[in-house]
């Protein structure tokens, strides 16, 4: 384990712990540390346990599971904005799973938003896979993903016109723009193997990230298999952020910034950004999802308008900056 | 020890090398050369299992390379391809270190001692150890191809094929690479060049090849591969009143 990772991962643990101390209920300190070791009245170990640690504990794996899908997909592309919600992934996700919703079939069990959420993501993923082994560049790659992104948002119009399913529209809305507001313990063991096999998969992926670096054909000569790494990060992407997608909406850029912030730590290394890039993305989810706690609003502002009200400049600033470097 | 027999590499339908028997023994350097087009870069690729076989066959030591797994293949075999871009801005070392891939796929910091060794020795031999912490992005075309020689040395490989490794090289370390090679083959690697200087081919190599639409016209030691008929009918030069190479006309 590098140090950086050794830091960040202090710093998650200690951000976690703060976490428990921020919420809408005025609850002193002292009250709330008790509560955290189990000792205090009723109230406040459930405010604690049953409300702000998992909410706290959604917000950093959803941010980690999009982080380190961020980096995943950058180091297979090969272009620092990929991302599954630019590329069109997180959409897709969100339009299988409201499918789904709509038209009934959550009903049958609570594993059907979830599966339906990581079937939408890989198929997204397998287009932009095949775009990708077909020779597209980068920018290729970008406009499907608009494209993608765009098609989602009509498709999910047509499945609500035609739904036979009232599902409060409300309701709809509140889940895509994203919030881990309310997530219980379950929601989020429900989404753990999903992100455990998907960190798995990509993270066994990493050194075949680093041999892509001198492009497919070298890669293949120093013995490492590009197939193997895009299918491995493929499928992995594809559960990361289906998983996130279904716990939390879709929630933007945190899978640029991230890596973003991350590389120049790593000497541009694409296998030993992986890790660091979970973990800072969840803090980034974390730190956001504790201020949009904090903020005095009549309504709380939702996690995904603000990773996005960030988020938005920080990827336009990114993706100048590239201009500049390579006309 | 590579032998190569009845070689044919197609590119969009066309036969682009032709009929292609050669073989390289460990302790030799071997040029391979030709003008433009004549399919010095895919015959190289062929036989570093890159671009697929038409007909013929390419056996690596004792085996049939149509039957070798990839990482059988890189322990034996190490290739230079002509154009290197890199990714990400990786660090000069980083890269060198993939040459080490199939021992250890980990970037230097985490490479074991004999690994790292490698590496290390393999940047002094390309005069690259100054560079070793530079991003590659930041190296200039020269130093960035000395770099990537370098990720071609530090390969545990007993073969090694580089393309075209002294373009963009100024001339002292034109000079230097081929001695490099040189020894390389002296201590019993086998190592072919894609090489468009034939003086310093000429002057390096045991062995130069050509190659010209496809098909080999020469094999032998230079004197003899590099004759004025084959310097006249292939590459339209001549001998000069100086000793230089001019255009035949």
């Amino acid at each position: 384990m590098s140090r950086l990772t050794l830091i960040l991962g202090l710093m998650s643990a200690a951000l976690f712990a703060l976490s428990a101390l921020a919420g809408s209920a005025p609850m002193p300190i002292a009250d709330t540390l008790a509560a955290l070791v189990w000792q205090g009245d009723d109230a406040g170990r459930v405010i604690v346990w049953e409300i702000r640690l998992p909410r706290a504990a959604a917000a950093f794996a959803v941010g980690a599971a999009l982080g380190l899908a961020g980096a995943g997909l950058q180091g297979l592309l090969q272009n620092p904005l990929a991302e599954p919600g630019v590329l069109g992934v997180s959409a897709f996700s969100a339009l299988f799973a409201v499918i789904a919703i709509f038209f009934g079939l959550t009903a049958f069990s609570a594993l059907v938003l979830p599966l339906a959420a990581i079937l939408g993501a890989a198929a997204a993923t397998a287009i932009l896979a095949v775009a990708a082994l077909r020779g597209a560049g980068s920018v290729t790659l970008l406009l499907i993903g608009i494209g993608l992104s765009s098609l989602a948002g009509a498709l999910m119009s047509l499945a609500m016109n035609l739904a036979p399913n009232p599902y409060s529209l409300s309701d709809l809305v509140n889940w895509m723009m994203g919030s881990v507001a309310n997530r219980s313990w379950a929601d989020i063991l429900l989404a753990a193997p999903a992100l455990l096999v998907g960190a798995a998969l990509v993270l066994v992926a990493g050194p075949g990230l680093r041999a892509l670096s001198l492009g497919e054909e070298t890669a293949a000569s120093l013995g490492a298999d590009p197939r193997r790494t895009r299918l491995l990060v493929i499928g992995g992407t594809s559960l990361l952020a289906g998983a996130s997608v279904a716990t939390a909406g879709t929630i933007g850029f945190v899978g640029i910034v991230a890596p973003h912030i991350v590389r120049p730590f790593v000497k541009h290394d694409p296998q030993s950004l992986l890790v660091p890039s979970a973990l800072l993305a969840g803090m980034i989810l974390l730190v956001a999802d504790i201020g949009v706690r904090m903020l005095p609003l009549q309504q709380e502002l939702k996690l995904g308008v603000a990773a996005a009200l960030v988020g938005g400049p920080v990827f336009i600033w990114i993706a100048a900056r590239l201009g500049r470097a390579s006309p | 020890m590579i032998s190569v027999s009845g070689l044919v590499v197609h590119l969009a339908g066309q036969a682009v090398v032709n009929d292609l028997s050669f073989s390289l023994a460990p302790g030799e350097f071997v040029a391979l050369a030709g003008p433009n087009g004549a399919g010095k870069s895919t015959a190289l690729k062929a036989v570093a299992g890159i671009a697929p076989i038409g007909s013929g066959s390419v056996r690596i030591g004792d085996r049939d390379a149509a039957g070798m797994n990839r990482s059988t293949r890189a322990r034996a075999l190490a290739w230079l391809p002509q154009f290197r871009p890199v990714a990400w801005n990786l660090c000069a070392e980083d890269i060198v270190a993939l040459g080490r891939f199939i021992e250890s796929p980990a970037p230097y910091i985490r490479l074991g001692a004999a690994d790292r060794a490698a590496v290390d020795s393999a940047l002094v031999k390309s005069d690259a150890a100054h560079l070793a912490g530079r991003a590659i992005h930041t190296l200039s075309g020269g130093e960035q191809a000395r770099v990537h020689v370098a990720r071609l040395l530090a390969s545990p490989a007993q073969n090694l094929l580089l393309d075209e490794p002294c373009a963009s090289l100024d001339i002292s370390h034109q000079l230097s690479l081929m001695q490099t090679l040189s020894n390389e083959a002296a201590s019993g690697r086998a190592v072919m060049v894609v090489l468009h200087d034939l003086e310093l081919a000429a002057r390096y190599c045991s062995r130069v090849i050509v190659l010209d639409g496809g098909r080999k016209v020469a094999d032998g030691p230079p004197e003899s591969s590099l004759s004025d008929d084959v310097l006249r009918r292939v590459f339209a030069v001549q001998r000069g009143p100086s000793g230089g190479l001019v255009r035949a006309g």
